[in-house]
């Protein structure tokens, strides 16, 4: 490559990197000012002295402790119930080809195009009747059945070869038994890629989580700290304190899992 | 399981192969059906029966609480008259036109840079991804904060500059602005990943025949890269434009739905749809008729550019 192009290229980058990196360095900057440090103008970039006002507000102001481990218990929840109900159906689907597969499959494939964010009226209606309604299996329920997910473990698991799959069945080996030791350790990216996709989706949730949960005990992180937000006067130190504290577990399970996740971001373009 | 084999009457079984065979064929299906049947039922009740329910809730008066009343095609020929609804829908789609296109730039931008082999590459490539993973609530909240008008670090920069400052939230362009930068910020890094694994799968070959053929860098990228890319390009325009056809987080937290003025600037289909379903009183059955209206907006959308790839964009002969 020459010289001038490489110079420009190296430009970019930084240029790029530094503008994604600004709004969170600006967050976190501001997380440790006061609020008074917040109303200068103008703004200084640097807080002195650094103040953790904020964070304790946040401590005082929401149950930080309880939505972080409603979070834990959401997305993991969410995870493993969605990887169980679309691993049996994509075995169904792709291993025993039950008749109708086709069909199924085709339904399937259609539902991926309709969003779920229109059925949010009806799923009230069916969480509400179900008295639900302000329990943490109400964020998931009608997320768990993941047409996107079958679909994605069913490109993977049409791909093992039949004759281990009929080795295992001339042992006498029950389905359940060829899912869980066969089927599964040999299609660890693609239930991997789908846990981490599900994760991130509980993580994204907000219209669906205020909707069927009232109480701030009941929510997530994400619609928990949307509560913060004032109506006339907004303490932007302890909003950004809130984001920081948020934001982080995942950022930090992102750097450790980075190739992991990158992995489930190229699985989820799979046609 | 493997001591029972040892009883007699499964010895007994192996002899009459034919009706064990077909027995089992029977088992699988059951199996099969057993297997599915979480994600069937579970599709049944909250897509068939939700989408059902959301239909004939359109065509009633119905509120929170309490029964309804059919009224026929009133909701739908409410839409037509109702100004609110027309700012949400063209709020929606200047939205699509804008950030659309800008996810595709920013991400082909990113993807092309880390095409290239150079130091840092790997912290690049996280960088690139925090968008991806950090919470959107708060990235939101970030922004809100930088285009702040009084206090905001976007107007301090501005006024360095010379220029007044600029009430984002408080105007419709400020606003276009503001949801565009925060839309393509939290939405571009998958596209990223789509892009570059796609320009990866592109054969060197392409590139050195077109070399010898005296093509330039630029004359590759237009000619070579980006219609091979086609396929991915697609993908990322139409899961793109779904997603801000069902904007919501954004704007919501943004212009809450308390800002009774400003609020219209950023009001899109999904997020009137909120207000009128959650927070408004007896008009349930009129937000059911939006939110079908949203469905056969985005199903039409998704069938106009089905059609469109058909046209423009080049799939490989195994494809």
């Amino acid at each position: 490559m020459p010289l001038r192009v490489r110079g420009l290229s190296y430009l970019l980058v930084a240029v790029v990197g530094l503008v994604i990196l600004a709004p969170f360095a600006w967050m976190v900057i501001t997380a440790l000012m006061t609020t008074a440090q917040t109303l200068q103008i103008p703004p200084s970039p640097i807080p002195s002295p650094l103040s953790l006002d904020g964070a304790q507000q946040v401590l005082q102001k929401l149950p930080f402790l309880r939505l972080l481990g409603n979070t834990i218990v959401v997305s993991i929840g969410r995870a493993v119930v969605t990887l169980i109900i679309c691993s049996l159906a994509a075995y169904a689907l792709a291993i025993i080809k039950v008749r109708g597969a086709r069909l199924i499959l085709l339904v399937v494939l259609t539902l991926i195009m309709v969003p779920g964010d229109i059925f949010i009226i009806p799923s009230f209606s069916i969480v509400s009747a179900l008295h639900l309604t302000n329990t943490l299996v109400a964020l998931v329920l009608p997320n768990v059945f993941d047409v996107f997910g079958v679909f994605l473990l069913y490109q993977f698991f049409r791909g093992i070869p039949r004759e281990l799959v009929e080795a295992a069945r001339i042992d006498g080996a029950s389905h359940a038994r060829i899912l869980f030791t066969i089927v599964v350790p040999v299609s660890r990216s693609g239930l991997s890629a789908l846990a981490i996709l599900t994760v991130l989706n509980e993580w994204k949730e907000l219209l669906w989580p205020i909707v069927v949960n009232r109480d701030v005990d009941r929510l997530t992180l994400g619609p928990g700290i949307a509560l913060l937000r004032g109506t006339a006067v907004t303490d932007w130190n302890v909003l950004m304190s809130a984001g920081v504290m948020a934001a982080l577990p995942m950022i930090l399970i992102f750097l450790v899992l980075q190739r992991n996740f990158v992995a489930s971001f190229v699985t989820s373009g799979l046609k | 399981m493997s001591s029972t084999r040892t009883l007699p009457w499964v010895e007994v079984r192996p002899t009459s192969g034919r009706i064990r065979r077909r027995g089992l064929g029977r088992r699988d299906t059951l199996v099969g059906f057993l297997f599915l049947s979480p994600l069937l039922v579970g599709l049944l009740v909250f897509r068939f029966y939700g989408f059902g329910y959301n239909v004939w809730l359109s065509f009633r008066k119905a509120g929170a609480f309490g029964p309804t009343t059919f009224n026929g095609l009133d909701n739908y020929a409410e839409l037509l008259s109702d100004s609110q609804f027309s700012v949400a829908l063209v709020n929606t789609f200047k939205f699509c036109v804008l950030v659309v296109p800008a996810v595709a730039i920013v991400s082909l931008l990113c993807a092309t840079l880390m095409q290239h082999r150079f130091r840092g590459e790997t912290a690049f490539r996280v960088v690139v991804f925090l968008p991806a993973v950090c919470l959107p609530t708060a990235m939101i909240f970030a922004f809100g904060w930088l285009f702040q008008t009084q206090y905001g670090l976007v107007n301090a920069a501005i006024q360095r500059l010379g220029a007044s400052p600029v009430s984002w939230l408080g105007s419709s362009a400020g606003v276009a602005v503001v949801v565009t930068v925060v839309v393509v910020y939290l939405s571009f890094s998958v596209p990223t990943i789509i892009l570059y694994a796609g320009m990866q799968d592109i054969p060197t070959e392409v590139y050195e025949a077109s070399m010898l053929d005296g093509a330039g860098p630029v004359r590759r990228y237009f000619s070579i890269t980006l219609p091979l890319l086609g396929p991915s390009l697609f993908f990322v325009l139409l899961t793109t434009t779904i997603g801000v056809l069902k904007l919501f987080d954004v704007v919501y937290l943004l212009l809450p739905p308390e800002q009774s003025i400003s609020v219209n600037y950023g009001m899109t289909v999904l997020y009137y749809y909120y207000q009128l379903a959650f927070l408004g009183v007896g008009q349930r059955g009129y937000a059911a008729a939006i939110s079908l209206v949203l469905f056969v907006l985005i199903l039409v959308v998704s069938l106009i550019m089905f059609q469109l790839q058909r046209r423009f964009v080049h799939y490989g002969e195994d494809s």
